[in-house]
């Protein structure tokens, strides 16, 4: 039960990921694809219904691991207290940026909060990189699974190339998704923009999978198929994209970003918080979980809420979804 | 400073700061519906109601989401012993917060802001029915989850000290949580139908809009009028024995009753001073708090004297802000009760005075409802879980006070940030008019 609630939040976030990535990513290429007021309106425009519920994931999933595993949500929150902090005010800014523009009609309104979109939501990739990267690197514990560590500690070589390689992928999912989105000189730009950042993700892809498996020390499994999955479906995007298939370019962009948050995934298993030097433990699984009664309620909740969501929010939603022109 | 102190004026600062904006939120929600409903059979009127009050709807929304984020994961951030020991619990209905409430609310509000033209009417209209539907859940999560932290059941404590649940149903039916939380809707509908009439008001007092601001009037007395009584009878009644029952030291701090008595008054002012254990100055009304405790004028009601001082909640700041609600509560009673009864015949829309005192009236109901939470979560020091756990002991072991005083300071400035602007865009879209 506890592998299955593992598995209901690493979809949560894969989910947040996928959705506010795009999210994000339209944000971050704003400032390099749209060059007047009306076109970083049309990028804002292009997210404006979504990134709200997008946003949900994310809090659902801490929610849900509030509930799922607590002492893992205790630990690694207070543990990252300030970059946790840091985090919390972009999301705000990001926020206020996409709801606030609209109210007031004036240039310099608009160019201000446009600068706070982009820069707070470009910051926030850099920073959910830095995140996983030092999961995927392991987190100096105490003996009672608390952070041990300085923030400076947080920012070393490995987690700041995750970071860089979050911040290029979600860059190139950004631009698929406003090309799916929007018409117009600024959609031309953004697909102009995949074979660019196409040769960054892909050298960043074997650089940050080699650094993975020479850091945890992992050895092969079956599991090393999903790189296979990873390649084709980067290629599938790019050969996509040059032939003008915007939707397929999209999907191949989301199932690249699963195959690397599986990895991710298997990659920690069983824990969530895992200690430094690699195998000396941490917050696994079978730790951080309550009893059994507590553990299926919050599974069995968590699911039917989270199937209704999927149901209503695509159904309502994709009558949302037609291509507009900037 | 002391670290539990820090991450406590943190905690306060940042959830008062942010429920300002859901109270609106709540409140409203009905009237964006309705209107929406309305404009969507071919009442004009009715739609351009609908859209000014989605506009104000709208920034209100924004910034409560903003200010929500924080609050999600402070509990992890500044209260991770507290958060790992009772996560099986709490973590429960915010998690269904999050999967029932939010999710409903944020997907429904992109179809209300967004789809107008772009989504059938009906659709349209349904979405503001479930924005609605979504933020009064939203609210019954919430407060499910600190009624819990007020009065815990349906769980046991296991080997390790952690506090698990054993009975999911009983912590979301709890009559305990099921009286706060009508209670606080009420709070909210008070504040909704006096932001709704006090707008209507301003455009009467104008010249302007005269159509729609008697409307808004119309609709905002009434429903002030029907909940600002819900509020006093029977919700805050209930509330009220619910305290007397499961924290009567509570109670006590409340009524600034220092020494146990039979028969005992109920004070209407009165400045508490916990050195000489008396309230300075007070006018009393007697045995009347024995009465509306037990239902008895002779009753026995405990003092704080019953009670060890370590197990007192802070006497003056729970005394204040209990009398600052019931005061309050009172008023808008009255207010509302006038207000209605000039309504007959239209003689409201021709009375300067009272549209005033309606236009003027419209912060109160917030500080009314701040008040009452004040009492309620300051009043149940020194427990976060009541008598299950302290508040000192549930901080996070890693975080100290410098790092608490400066994040304290960083949301002290981007809530300044926020609060102007949000003023400044609500008085513009209200300037600017439907």
């Amino acid at each position: 039960m506890s592998v299955a609630a593992f598995i209901v939040i690493a979809c949560m976030l894969t989910a947040y990921v996928l959705l506010d990535g795009y999210d994000l990513g339209v944000a971050t290429i704003t400032p390099l694809v749209a060059r007047t007021d009306r076109e970083r309106e049309g990028s804002m425009r292009s997210i404006g219904p979504f990134w709200n519920g997008n946003e949900v994931w994310l809090i659902a999933a801490g929610g849900a691991l509030f509930a799922l595993f607590p002492e893992a949500y205790a630990s690694s929150f207070s543990g990252f207290y300030l970059a946790f902090m840091v985090v919390l005010w972009l999301l705000m800014f990001r926020g206020v940026a996409m709801e606030l523009r609209a109210h007031f009609p004036s240039a310099i309104w608009h160019q201000f909060w446009d600068a706070c979109f982009a820069g707070s939501s470009a910051l926030l990739v850099v920073l959910f990189g830095v995140a996983i990267g030092n999961l995927l690197h392991g987190v100096p514990l105490d003996a009672d699974g608390y952070f041990a560590g300085t923030f400076a500690q947080l920012l070393n070589p490995y987690a700041l190339m995750v970071a860089i390689f979050a911040l290029v992928t979600i860059a190139l999912h950004g631009a698929t998704f406003l090309v799916v989105r929007t018409r117009g000189a600024a959609a031309e730009r953004a697909r102009r923009l995949v074979p660019m950042l196409w040769p960054a993700v892909l050298v960043l892809y074997v650089a940050v999978t080699a650094a993975t498996v020479s850091e945890r020390g992992i050895g092969w499994t079956w599991i090393d198929v999903i790189p296979a999955f990873s390649f084709a479906s980067l290629a599938g995007l790019l050969l996509a994209s040059l032939h003008k298939r915007e939707r397929r370019a999209f999907a191949a962009s989301s199932l690249f970003i699963t195959t690397l948050l599986v990895q991710a995934s298997v990659t920690l298993y069983p824990y969530l918080v895992p200690a430094l030097p690699p195998g000396r433990g941490g917050i696994s699984i079978f730790t951080a979980a309550p009893s059994p009664v507590a553990l299926a309620t919050a599974l069995t909740v968590t699911i039917v809420g989270l199937v209704a969501v999927l149901v209503y929010g695509t159904l309502v939603l994709r009558r949302m979804a037609e291509k507009f022109d900037v | 400073m002391d670290v539990v102190i820090a991450d406590r004026i943190q905690f306060a600062f940042t959830v008062m700061f942010h429920y300002l904006f859901p109270i609106t939120t709540i409140g409203l929600a009905p009237f964006v519906a309705l209107y929406t409903i309305e404009g969507a059979r071919g009442d004009a009127e009715a739609e351009r109601a609908a859209a000014f009050w989605t506009k104000i709807f709208a920034i209100n929304f924004a910034i409560g989401v903003v200010t929500g984020i924080p609050l999600e994961f402070q509990f992890g951030t500044n209260w991770a012993i507290f958060s790992a020991t009772t996560g099986s619990v709490i973590g429960q209905p915010l998690a269904m917060e999050g999967v029932y409430a939010f999710f409903l609310e944020s997907i429904f509000l992109g179809v209300l802001l967004y789809g107008k033209g772009r989504v059938a009417p009906g659709l349209h209209a349904a979405s503001a029915v479930c924005v609605w539907i979504g933020s009064w859940l939203s609210a019954f999560f919430i407060v499910a989850t600190n009624a819990w932290m007020q009065h815990p059941v349906g769980y046991t404590i296991a080997a390790h000290g952690r506090i698990e649940l054993t009975s999911l149903p009983a912590v979301l039916l709890s009559p305990f949580a099921w009286w706060q939380f009508v209670h606080v809707l009420c709070g909210a509908l008070v504040a909704g139908g006096f932001v709704v009439a006090g707008i209507g008001a301003y455009y009467l007092l104008s010249n302007r809009e005269l159509a729609l601001g008697r409307r808004f009037v119309d609709a905002g007395v009434i429903v002030a009028l029907v909940f600002s009584v819900l509020t006093v009878f029977p919700t805050g009644d209930r509330n009220s024995a619910n305290v007397t029952q499961y924290q009567p030291v509570k109670l006590a701090a409340m009524e600034g009753l220092f020494s146990t008595e039979k028969g005992a008054p109920i004070a209407i002012l009165g400045m508490p001073d916990t050195q000489t254990r008396t309230l300075i100055d007070p006018i009393f009304v007697p045995d009347v708090l024995s009465f509306l405790a037990y239902g008895n004028f002779r009753a026995n009601v405990n003092g704080l004297d019953a009670y060890a001082a370590q197990l007192w909640p802070p006497v003056e700041l729970t005394y204040y802000a209990y009398h600052v609600m019931v005061g309050l509560g009172t008023i808008f009673v009255a207010i509302a009760v006038l207000a209605a009864l000039l309504l007959r015949g239209g003689r409201l829309f021709r009375t300067p005075g009272v549209l005033w005192l309606l236009l003027l009236g419209m912060p109160f109901p917030y500080i009314a409802s701040e008040a009452g939470w004040v009492t309620s979560e300051v009043g149940r020091q020194p427990w976060i879980v009541y008598g299950l756990m302290r508040t000192s002991a549930g901080i996070s072991p890693t975080v100290v006070s410098g790092e608490v005083i400066f994040t304290l300071i960083g949301f002290a400035g981007m809530y300044f940030l926020l609060g102007v602007l949000f003023l400044y865009l609500v008085l513009r879209e209200i300037a600017v008019g439907p």
